[in-house]
């Protein structure tokens, strides 16, 4: 069934999509693995930390490997470095991309999918966490391994929620929960100005990704292209334009605020009590709790969806994954995976989330020691935690592939600053974006074949 | 005391210009929580350092701004050798084509940097000079912004040093050495500043053709502050402190030659 | 001894060393640049097939093409005469022979030492809507700020106000160096016979330093025309697109889309605009230039 489709659409790629083992693609098991491998990230500050505890500790436990890992600044400038190394040649064994440079990276054919190591050694990833799997699967296949996983989240202000008379441990559920709540928060000054607004959404395609896959609705058509490569977008559905209305209509009405394209901004809002909710990623609630140091109490609710809460609906896994270059030897890809493999094991991936507070890939972490430790010290993670794990099992839930994702997002931001702004009516706004970005896929299929 | 209302209005105007970096000191001793405060603060209540040695111990400051002043300086001295070449080239001397060359200088600056990042990797790759030294300092050590700001300063020396000095048998090069460079040093002074700190503070350029911590520069370092998942604005402005302090330093330094060079009499006779 | 030869031989010779750098890490690359612009390529940025010159037609038949244009014309317009107005009214401020002048004259020239990075995020943080000092302070006196960078009116306003404030230093720089190299005796000559205060700024001062202002606004549109830290950094070329100027918009499709071949087509786009500006600049503001 898989080679039929990818045959009809003139092959899959480099990669193909041909047999359904791709053990082929692996060096052979008994290649040694080299003796020094790189790997680029763009963690920094504690993450870089906790990046460097992990590399550290893999060197320490054994001597035949060693790994280097290096920072090369935020996911878009490495990516825009790995592409130039690419081209002359210098790209290193293992490197760290974000979520949506999937398609970029295996329609460039340049690496070596985790599934042929998988194969080949016929590893168990039973004990993986499907939902964090399925986002780098490309049809059913895992393409690179997932690392650091976030997803997104209710940040709400559990006094503000008390001095408003809502009942702080029952955050808002729906769009319409979230805006009654919304307009009860926001409150104003004695000169008529609002000195806190009810929710604070910045515009961030991927809260729009999200709330489209609460709403089960797919992002692009081809199983959101992960059955095959997208042809079109899906942004003028009725749930996309619904979740518009709904955004729109709390900012004309004065209870939503609108950051803009900050999302530092719309956390510091939070932070500064300028909002009373927010959505944002859980990766973010560890450095929202230091932060407000007390000053008010945090709380953590389930991503908003529609009101008839879609049984389809659920939350998409965000971060990056970590991917093995084909353009290096057999040996260092060789050592790259043992690395991969060590990154895995529950105790490294306890200590990860302990550290920086990303999800474990792998569900035994959650009973190692600093897991525990974390969860005690963060109890509103759970909230995450249980989102990600009832969350269905979809294309819409699995979120998008697409070759031009990042232009895809930013023109998603446009269409909302475009309602927002009341430059355009919702409909002509999403089919406008629609038909841009259905033309950059074209421009993308046709340049990469 | 006549002076005044001069002094006032240079306050005023000096506190506007200076109210970003004043800013980022203040923001600098503050905590994040107090930093995410409504309305906005201004001074710290508590003044700590705890950010600057949270920099310290994130990233190998030290390191990174002896990398840049190192670049720096090469840079410097390449631009101010070019520069005074080119423009001496580009005022006194007569010859066919020499409109045509200065376009094609002044051309240089012209060309949108992304049209020649990745090529200069490329070569900067192919002759081994990743990771050093010279890679992140020869590609800059030509200016066509020093070339030009350098032909203003000769076209302002006097035909008649020129003419003297030929009748006196000096050749083109002694005249250019013994007359034209030592009177322009207020514009090699503004060259020299330019070219430091436009070279210290690049970003993308040593981020690509470094990979050693050991060999990266101070704007990189501020980058590795700038978390993905949150902003630690404290953090930040500390690290900015840290990175501008040494350039404002050496900013009062020229200042001091700018004013020197003038007071010998140097300029005007 | 006057051959056309020798003379072009001796120019070259002094020219050689930024010629060859320049040729090495300019010119080359340009070349390549302009090659890919009439190709179609991959995401690695080679070349894989002739594409002549669909992707110059499509740059110039698309409407994003003609709002980055207008972006860009309106961010210089807003950016350089003010920021060179700015620097000439400090620098005069700055030239007077008062005690500890060395002092104002650092400090005004201090936003040469902070890189366009370190600004905007500095500046980002004054814009902030609502946690931002501009508008607390704003509100202080009774004036509700905008939302800088939200509003599509208002964010160009927020860039360029940025980018004069990073310039000024160079513009203050220059300027003072240009006044302190006009000669006393002509302000002496001017006031004996009756110059004063404004008279003799536009007679006298400004003409003297014409040589700087001139200088600063060749360089200062190139700069500003090639802006791109400040608008990644700020608002990413957005509300809307209105900061989305033509060098933004080759940073995304170069280095965050991977379409080489039609980024290419753009840089040599804004490089032939570029040029065509300076050469008008030179051809009919040079004239109006006064050298000694």
């Amino acid at each position: 069934m898989v080679v039929l489709v990818a045959a009809a659409c003139g092959g899959g790629g480099p990669v193909g999509a041909g047999p359904s083992d791709l053990s082929a693609q692996a060096p052979g098991k008994d290649v040694k693995p080299a003796a020094k491998i790189t790997w680029w990230h763009a963690m920094s500050g504690v993450n870089n930390d906790a990046v460097n505890r992990i590399v550290d500790g893999f060197n320490k436990s054994q001597t035949n490997i060693k790994v280097e890992a290096i920072f090369q600044g935020n996911y878009d400038d490495l990516l825009a470095k790995l592409n130039t190394a690419i081209a002359s040649n210098s790209a290193p064994a293992l490197v760290q991309v974000y979520d949506i440079g999937q398609a970029y990276m295996r329609d460039g054919g340049q690496i070596v999918p985790m599934q042929a190591f998988i194969d080949r050694d016929k590893f168990d990833t039973k004990d993986f966490e499907p939902a964090v799997l399925n986002y780098y699967k490309f049809q059913d296949k895992l393409q690179s391994m997932p690392f650091n996983s976030s997803s997104a989240i209710l940040y709400y202000n559990k006094d503000a929620f008390k001095e408003a008379g809502l009942d702080p441990e029952k955050p808002p559920a729906t769009f319409t929960e979230v805006a009654d709540a919304a307009k009860k928060l926001t409150k104003k000054d004695a000169g008529g100005q609002v000195s806190r607004y009810g929710f604070g959404p910045s515009i961030y395609g991927w809260l729009f990704e999200q709330l489209l896959a609460t709403s089960g609705a797919p992002y692009a058509d081809k199983g959101n292209g992960r059955d095959d490569r997208a042809t079109k977008v899906l942004w003028n559905s009725d749930a996309a334009k619904k979740i518009l209305s709904w955004w729109k209509a709390g900012v004309d009405g004065g209870y939503f605020y609108n950051p803009g394209i900050d999302n530092d901004g719309a956390a510091n809002a939070f932070n500064a009590q300028k909002t009373a909710m927010y959505i944002e990623s859980t990766a973010r609630l560890r450095g929202h709790i230091n932060t407000v140091a007390g000053k008010f109490q945090i709380g953590t609710g389930l991503y908003p969806r529609p009101d008839d809460k879609p049984k389809d609906g659920g939350n998409i896994i965000g971060g990056a994954s970590l991917y093995i270059m084909k353009s290096r030897p057999a040996d260092e890809q060789q050592a790259a995976w043992e690395f991969v493999k060590y990154v895995l094991s529950p105790a490294v991936q306890a200590q990860w989330q302990s550290d920086t507070g990303y999800y474990p890939i792998v569900k035994a972490a959650y009973n190692e020691g600093p897991s525990k430790e974390w969860a005690s010290k963060y109890p509103q993670f759970l909230t995450a935690v249980n989102e990600i794990r009832d969350s269905p099992q979809n294309r819409a839930t699995n979120g998008a592939v697409l070759g031009v994702m990042p232009q895809a997002r930013q023109r998603t931001q446009k269409m909302i600053e475009v309602v927002l702004l009341g430059q355009a009516t919702v409909d002509a706004a999403a089919d406008a974006a629609v038909n841009d970005i259905n033309a950059q896929i074209d421009k993308y299929n046709k340049a990469n074949p | 005391m006549r002076h005044l209302p001069n002094y006032v209005v240079l306050v005023i105007v000096a506190l506007l210009v200076a109210f970003p970096l004043l800013l980022a000191l203040s923001y600098s001793l503050m905590s994040e929580s107090e930093i995410a405060t409504f309305p906005p603060p201004v001074l710290p209540q508590a003044p700590s350092l705890d950010n600057y040695a949270t920099v310290f111990s994130t990233i190998p400051i030290g390191r990174y701004l002896l990398n840049s002043f190192v670049v720096a300086g090469a840079v410097v001295a390449g631009q101010i050798v070019t520069a005074s070449l080119a423009a001496y080239a580009f005022s006194f001397l007569t010859y066919p084509g020499r409109t045509l060359l200065f376009f094609a200088f002044l051309s240089t600056l012209m060309i949108p940097w992304e049209a020649t990042i990745i090529p200069n990797y490329i070569t900067i790759r192919s002759i081994g000079w990743l990771d050093t030294y010279q890679g992140l300092a020869v590609p800059f050590m030509a200016t066509a912004f020093g070339t030009f700001l350098l032909r203003q300063g000769f076209l302002q020396i006097p035909k008649e040093l020129h003419d003297a000095a030929r009748i006196d048998g000096a050749s083109s090069f002694r005249f250019f050495r013994s007359i034209v460079v030592p009177l322009s040093r207020p514009a090699l002074a503004t060259v020299a500043i330019y070219a430091f700190l436009s070279t210290y503070n690049q970003y993308f350029w040593p981020l690509l053709i470094t990979n050693q911590p050991l060999m990266r520069t101070t704007q990189v370092g501020i980058a590795q502050l700038r978390f993905e998942e949150t902003l630690r604005w404290g953090l930040v402005m500390a690290g900015v402190v840290m990175v501008a302090a040494p350039t404002l330093a050496l900013l009062i330094v020229g200042q001091r030659q700018l004013i020197r060079g003038l007071t010998s009499g140097a300029v005007k006779g | 001894m006057s051959h056309g030869g020798r003379p072009l031989l001796v120019g070259l010779a002094y020219l050689a060393p930024s010629l060859i750098l320049f040729a090495a890490f300019v010119f080359i690359p340009l070349g390549r640049t302009f090659y890919l612009s009439f190709f179609n390529t991959r995401s690695t940025g080679a070349p894989t097939s002739f594409a002549g010159l669909d992707n110059y037609l499509e740059l110039l038949t698309s409407e994003a093409f003609r709002t980055g244009i207008v972006a860009t014309v309106l961010f210089t317009l807003y950016t350089v005469p003010l920021g060179i107005a700015l620097g000439l009214v400090l620098a005069v401020l700055l030239d007077a022979p008062l005690r500890a002048i060395g002092v104002f004259r650092t400090i005004m020239s201090s936003t040469i030492a902070v890189s366009a990075a370190v600004g905007s995020l500095i500046w980002l943080l004054l814009f902030n809507p609502s946690l931002g000092l501009l508008n607390h302070m704003l509100s202080l006196v009774g004036i509700a700020g905008p939302q800088w960078l939200i509003q599509p009116q208002t964010a160009i306003l927020a860039v360029s106000v940025t980018t004069i404030w990073l310039t000024l230093g160079t513009n203050v720089i220059v300027l003072l160096a240009g006044l302190q190299g006009v000669p006393q005796e002509i302000y002496e000559a001017a006031r004996l016979d009756g110059a004063r205060g404004l008279r003799m700024f536009t007679r006298i001062t400004v003409p003297m330093v014409s040589p700087s202002l001139f200088f600063l606004l060749v360089v200062d549109t190139i700069a500003v025309l090639q802006a791109f830290t400040q608008i990644h950094v700020m608002t990413r070329g957005g509300p809307v697109d209105t900061t989305r100027v033509l060098v933004y918009s080759i940073y995304l499709d170069a280095f965050q889309n991977f379409q080489f071949g039609f980024a290419s087509a753009q840089a040599v786009i804004l490089f032939v605009i570029v040029l065509a500006l300076t050469v008008i600049q030179f051809r009919v503001v040079e004239r109006r230039v006064h050298y000694q």
